[in-house]
């Protein structure tokens, strides 16, 4: 059952064996699981409940109901870098592209042998919970007759410059390719968790609140007893009621790598390492112009992509339809320019560079809500230029008759293939580009010792019984490929032993 | 309610009649009933980014051109001089608020039904136009 705080205006007290705090791939996927042991549970999240047949395909609404911060959370640094989050029923996997991928071993190898965490997360039983996952959630490559003209230029790229690259893998049933991922899929192909663990664990039992903030963790001696919140107007934060919702068994806090450390913090958790070593993925796209037809709006929202230079230049890239709304602010020029170049956005391609940065970050609570700092490291700017130079080889290997860089100090356009280079030695002043950051880790890292993170091998908060991290703030490092299948493979692996545990 | 320098900062942001295929310009495409939903549902940082922007452009773009403020003592090709000079400034801040401005325009715009026939975006089957015929 759904008990949604804004409709409901009421206060509430329960008990419940387990409390999850989020609802998006760590939280559902651990209700998921839970609920199969019989276990009483509520899912608590703090955006609103948002059905498929509320989707519209207009990005100011959808910012305004399904996004943090109305899409305006940013991390501040040398730039301002927009950290886009979903905040609804079914979190970021509501918004997102739905991209399938498993730990790399290159990523996993270090968090063995340098974070000591080979026992805590065995990527043999991740790969059998992977497995699990990939069957329920239907993971397939993205078939061609839904690929569109974005995606299939980037398969001939790869086919003339013999780079490697496919088509991506996405858990899906029935895409149609009408590019909208961004704004919740219209026709519920997409298997986010507000379409698949979530109605599991709501149609056997699972309590889950919506429009639901969390304040603080109850803690009881060194014993997480519950958490007390207030039902709000999520897109204001104006509270409507208190809740209070006591835990027989534990708490886990699945609420995303910028909100499990302030929550943590508000509780009393105190580590040095809380909110920080936050990493990510920050991207950045470059349009290629084609003479032929490329009508970026139909086809899978992102369906192709290249890790060519995952592991030796840390980045990937892939194939991003941007609605009109947001591509076409994406255009240059003013006036009759910007106009002209509108005109044409049917004839443009847009690919991104996903960059595993170095970079490492913080989250704090601030006065004025959350504070998040990330400056990316002159060796990122390095693999981001030669990330954007790939790129820009790629559309013209495709047959772009030119590239939009979008770069301060670079020109406007680039007109042949020689003119790649020039991305190579652009600007490495990361406000001379336009980034967004995805794929949020580490604030709330898992460590052997409690002097070298928050969590525990155990998942619970170091020296505290009952209180549970299993999102990727877990994470000792980013992973520079998708993360959602890795946050659930986690997430369904610590569900499974903090159920053993409480048997 | 938009003030008069505000239209004409948008207006020359985003004209009509600009292009014999897409004729329409931000105002066009509804903006005046935008700003006022804008106004009333937007977070207070989203609504302040948008007035500061149409103030910087307004007080601020036309100093980069070495014009005198506002933008809208001048005829439209240095008012469009003077904002390509803001979104091209060495004044990183300034470059954003630019941003800000296209990007909050864009909401609008984009999302327009006669612009989006216009660039070629497929008619959706949720499309409200597709229901009624």
């Amino acid at each position: 059952m759904i008990f949604d705080g804004e409709k409901e205006r009421r206060a509430l007290d329960e008990t419940f064996d387990y409390v999850i705090v989020g609802s998006g791939a760590a939280g559902a996927t651990a209700a998921r699981i839970l609920v199969d042991t019989g276990a009483r549970i509520a899912v608590v999240e703090e955006g609103p409940a948002v059905t498929t047949a509320e989707f519209s395909d207009r990005v100011f609404p959808a910012f305004r109901r399904m996004f943090r911060g109305m899409g305006t959370q940013i991390a501040r640094g040398r730039a301002f870098i927009p950290v886009i989050q979903g905040s609804c029923l079914g979190g970021t996997t509501v918004v997102n592209s739905a991209i399938v991928w498993r730990i790399p071993d290159d990523v996993w190898e270090p968090w063995k042998a340098q974070y000591g965490l080979g026992d805590a997360l065995p990527l043999d039983a991740l790969h059998t919970h992977w497995d699990q996952i990939e069957r329920e959630l239907s993971a397939r490559p993205v078939a061609p007759e839904i690929w569109g003209e974005n995606n299939r230029l980037m398969d001939i790229a790869k086919n003339r410059l013999g780079v490697s690259a496919a088509p991506m893998r996405r858990y899906e049933i029935g895409c149609q390719g009408s590019a909208r991922c961004y704004t919740g899929c219209p026709h519920g192909a997409k298997q986010s968790m507000l379409v698949t663990y979530l109605p599991y664990a709501s149609e056997r039992g699972v309590m889950l609140l919506t429009s639901a903030r969390v304040d603080k963790v109850i803690l009881e001696g060194d014993r997480a007893a519950g958490v007390t919140g207030h039902f709000h107007v999520p897109q204001f934060k104006r509270a409507i009621a208190p809740f209070t919702l006591r835990a027989r068994k534990g708490v886990l806090i699945a609420a995303s790598a910028i909100q499990t450390p302030g929550l943590l913090a508000r509780s009393g958790v105190r580590s040095p390492h809380l909110g920080k070593h936050f990493q990510g993925h920050p991207g950045a796209a470059l349009a290629g112009v084609f003479d032929e037809k490329v009508a970026l709006w139909f086809g899978a929202t992102q369906g192709y992509e290249s890790d060519h230079h995952r592991v030796d230049g840390r980045f990937k890239i892939e194939t991003i339809s941007l609605p009109p709304e947001m591509m076409l602010a994406r255009l240059p020029g003013v006036g009759r320019a910007w106009v002209e170049n509108i005109a044409r956005s049917a004839h443009i391609a847009m690919w991104a560079v996903a960059l595993r940065a170095y970079a490492q970050g913080s989250v704090r609570e601030g006065l004025f809500g959350t504070d998040i700092r990330f400056d990316l490291t002159p060796q990122d700017m390095i693999n981001l230029r030669k990330g954007l130079r790939f790129t820009a080889e790629l559309l013209f290997a495709a047959g772009a008759r030119e590239v939009i860089t979008g770069i301060h100090g670079l020109p406007e356009r680039l007109t042949s293939p020689d003119q790649a280079g020039l991305l190579e030695t652009g600007p490495d002043d990361p406000a001379c580009y336009s980034f967004a950051l995805t794929h949020l880790f580490g604030t709330a890292r898992m460590s052997v010792r409690p002097t070298e993170g928050v969590v525990g091998t155990d998942f619970s908060v170091h020296r505290t019984k009952g209180l549970y991290v299993i999102d990727s703030s877990i994470f000792p490092t980013n992973l520079g490929v998708n993360p959602q299948l890795a946050i659930m493979g986690i997430a369904m692996h610590a569900a499974k032993k903090i159920a053993a545990t409480n048997e | 309610m938009l003030s008069k320098q505000s239209r004409i900062v948008l207006d020359t942001l985003l004209p009509s009649r600009a292009h014999p295929t897409l004729k329409y310009g931000v105002f066009d495409a509804g903006f005046n009933e935008f700003w006022a939903e804008f106004e009333r549902t937007a977070l207070p940082s989203l609504r302040w980014g948008l007035r500061t922007a149409v103030f910087a452009a307004t007080w601020i773009a036309p100093l980069l051109i070495h014009r005198l403020p506002p933008l809208t003592l001048h005829d439209r090709p240095t008012r469009e001089r003077a904002l390509a000079a803001m979104a091209l400034s060495r004044f990183y801040i300034l470059r954003q608020l630019f941003v800000v401005l296209k990007t909050t325009v864009c909401f609008c715009y984009g999302a327009d039904p006669n612009v989006r026939d216009a660039i070629g975006y497929p008619l959706q089957h949720d499309d409200p136009r597709r229901q009624v015929s």
